[in-house]
C-alpha cells in the first residue's frame, strides 16, 4: 500500500512519504527526521505528530519507539504573542 | 588495506560541502560526522546568502565567488535548497548611523558589489510594513536566501551519488601520525588509513588540535533566535540592521555599552521562511558552551525587530533557539594546511558567514587538497595567522 501522501504533521503540511525520505537518506533520529522535514515544527510544536513520527522511524530504523529519544521542546512550550515577549504588557 | 583518499570530519553545511566538492573532482572520500549531519550550528541559524554584511576586502570577494556558485547549485546537486534571490535590505534607524553606511557601502561597490542607499519613503515602497522612523536602508539585489539544512543535505547526497562515503554518528578520535603526515584516524574504535584529513568541526576545532600541540584562536559566540508562526507575506526581503554590522566588527563597542541590547549584541536578523515563518535574531554574546536561550536576549530581540517592523508584534512565537558561531577574532576563517603538517588541513572558523561561504569554501578546500594551488589566494585565511612563533618541535603555537 503506498501511503506516501498522508499528512502527518498538519502545521507544516508533512506527508509520511516526505518523512520517509529524510529517514532514508540519513535523518535517524527524531530530532533529525523533525529538521529535515520541519514535521513537529509549527504552531502546534509536534503535540500533535510527535507520536506518528516516531512510529515511522520505529518502521524505517527497525527499533521500538521507546529507543528512540523523544527530542526536545524549546521555549515557549505555547505560542505567546512577540507583543508579549517584548516585557511592555505582563 | 589502502583508506579514501580523504577524510573530512564534521558534518555540518562545511563539511557535507567540502566532501562534496572533493568528489566531484574525483576523489574517493570519507565524512566522518560523530552525531547527525547538520546537528550543530548548521541547523542553529538562518541562512541568508548576504553580501552586505560581509567586511568589504576579501572576506566579500570570497562571498561574491560563493554567491555566484549558489546560483547554480539546486541544479547541479538536483536538491531543492530553497534558493531564492530575494534581495537584502540593511536597515538604518538613525540618522547618525549614515555616514558610517556610506563609507561602508562604497567600499563594498569598489569591490563589484551593487549596492545603493535608498532613504526614506523609497525603502518603505520597497517595504511597506517598515516603521516610519527608519531613515533608510542600504539595499542589494544579489542578496539571497536558502535553507541551510536542505544546503547540508543536498551537499551530503550529491557527494554520495558521485561514490563518496558518509558515516554518522562517529567520532574522530586521535590522529596517527608519520613523520610530517596523518597517516590514519581512530574513529568510531576503528583506525582508517588516510591520504589527508581535513576539519571542518566547527567551533569543536580547537579541542581538536590540542593534543597536537596547536591552539587555533577559535572560539563560540553565541546567538539567540525566535521564530514565529507562519504568516502571509508581511516582507520580500531579508533584513539585516546598520546596528548588525557594527555587532559583528566592533565587539568592544559593546562590551562597553550602557543599553543592554548593545551589550548583548543585538542586531536585526529578520527572513521570512518559505514556511512563511518569521526567524528573528539575535544576539553576539561570549558565553562559553551555553547554547540556552535567556528571557533577557529574546526580550531585547522582540524590542528590537518590533520597532522596525511593527506589524510583527501580532503574531505569536512558537519556539526560541541558540546557536554557536564559531568566531575568530578578525571574522575570517581558517582555510588551510596546519603548519608542520603535509596532510592535515582546516576548514572552520566562518562566524556568522558558514552558510554563506560554504559552497566557495568547499571548491577551494578540494582545489588544495588535490592539486596544492586555489582559484582564490587564501594566505589572508592561513591558520597560523596569529601565530607569534613557533616552538622547538615544529608544532606550532598560536596565540589571539
Ligand atoms: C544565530 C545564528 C545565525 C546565523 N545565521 C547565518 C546566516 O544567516 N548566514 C550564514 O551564512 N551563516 C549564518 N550563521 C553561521 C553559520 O551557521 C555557521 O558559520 C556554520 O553553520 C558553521 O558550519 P560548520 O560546518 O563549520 O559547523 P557545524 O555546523 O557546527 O558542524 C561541525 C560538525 O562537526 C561535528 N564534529 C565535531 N567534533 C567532531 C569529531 N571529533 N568527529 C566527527 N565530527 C565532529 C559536529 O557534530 C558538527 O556536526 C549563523 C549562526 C548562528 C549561531
Amino acid at each position: 500500500m503506498n501511503d506516501d501522501d498522508v499528512i502527518i504533521c498538519r502545521c507544516e503540511e508533512v506527508t509520511k512519504g516526505d518523512i520517509r525520505r529524510a529517514i532514508r537518506s540519513g535523518a535517524t533520529t527524531f530530532k533529525a527526521v523533525k529538521k529535515f522535514t520541519r514535521a513537529g515544527m509549527g504552531l502546534c510544536q509536534g503535540r500533535t505528530c510527535r507520536r506518528l513520527i516516531l512510529q515511522i522511524l520505529a518502521q524505517e530504523t527497525g527499533q521500538t519507539p521507546g529507543q528512540l529519544a523523544p527530542g526536545s521542546y524549546r521555549p515557549p512550550t505555547r505560542p505567546v504573542p512577540l507583543a508579549a515577549l517584548k516585557g511592555e504588557e505582563s | 588495506m589502502k583508506g579514501p583518499d580523504v577524510v573530512v570530519v564534521g558534518g555540518g553545511v562545511i563539511g557535507t560541502a567540502v566532501t562534496y566538492y572533493l568528489a566531484k573532482q574525483g576523489a574517493d572520500v570519507l565524512l566522518l560526522e560523530r552525531a547527525e549531519l547538520g546537528g550543530e550550528t548548521s541547523s542553529a541559524c538562518d541562512g541568508f546568502v548576504i553580501l552586505q554584511s560581509k567586511s568589504p576586502g576579501v572576506h566579500l570577494a570570497l562571498a561574491l565567488a560563493s554567491a555566484e556558485l549558489y546560483r547554480g547549485l539546486a541544479d547541479e546537486l538536483d536538491w531543492d535548497i530553497e534558493y531564492r534571490n530575494c534581495g537584502g535590505l540593511i536597515v538604518i534607524e538613525r540618522e547618525e548611523e549614515l555616514p558610517a553606511m556610506r563609507t561602508f557601502m562604497a567600499k563594498q561597490q569598489a569591490i563589484g558589489l551593487d549596492v545603493r542607499l535608498l532613504l526614506g519613503d523609497e525603502v518603505r515602497r520597497l517595504e511597506p510594513a517598515l516603521a516610519p522612523h527608519i531613515v533608510g536602508a542600504t539595499y542589494s539585489p544579489q542578496d539571497s536566501q536558502v535553507n541551510p539544512l536542505q544546503v547540508v543535505l543536498g551537499f551530503a547526497q550529491a557527494a554520495r551519488r558521485l561514490g563518496a562515503r558518509v558515516r554518522q554518528g562517529v567520532p574522530l578520535q586521535t590522529l596517527r601520525r608519520a613523520g610530517a603526515r596523518v597517516s590514519a584516524v581512530v574513529a568510531g574504535g576503528e583506525e582508517i588509513p588516510a591520504g589527508a584529513v581535513v576539519l571542518c568541526t566547527g567551533v569543536f576545532t580547537p579541542e581538536l588540535l590540542t593534543p597536537l600541540g596547536v591552539e587555533l584562536p577559535l572560539r563560540p559566540r553565541r546567538g539567540q533566535l525566535v521564530v514565529t508562526e507562519p504568516a502571509p507575506p508581511l516582507v520580500h526581503h531579508i533584513f539585516l540592521c546598520a546596528r548588525y554590522i557594527a555587532a559583528k566588527y566592533h565587539p568592544e563597542l559593546l562590551a562597553a555599552a550602557e543599553d543592554e541590547a548593545l551589550r548583548l549584541g543585538v542586531g536585526l536578523a529578520l527572513e521570512q521562511t518559505g514556511s512563511g515563518g518569521f526567524l528573528i535574531g539575535s544576539t553576539r554574546e561570549f558565553v562559553g558552551w551555553d547554547k540556552r536561550t535567556t528571557p533577557l536576549g529574546i526580550r531585547e530581540i522582540v524590542r528590537h525587530a518590533t520597532r522596525i517592523l511593527p506589524a510583527l508584534a501580532q503574531l505569536n512565537a512558537i519556539r526560541t533557539f541558540a546557536g554557536l558561531r564559531p568566531y575568530t577574532p578578525d571574522g575570517l576563517p581558517f582555510l588551510g594546511p596546519v603548519p608542520g603538517w603535509e596532510n592535515l588541513y582546516i576548514a572552520a572558523g566562518h562566524e556568522g558567514d558558514g552558510i554563506a561561504l560554504a559552497p566557495i569554501t568547499g571548491r577551494l578546500m578540494a582545489e588544495l587538497i588535490l592539486t596544492g594551488r586555489t582559484s582564490f589566494p587564501l594566505t589572508d585565511f592561513a591558520v597560523d595567522r596569529f601565530a607569534r612563533g613557533k616552538d622547538q618541535g615544529g608544532q606550532l603555537k598560536v596565540t589571539p
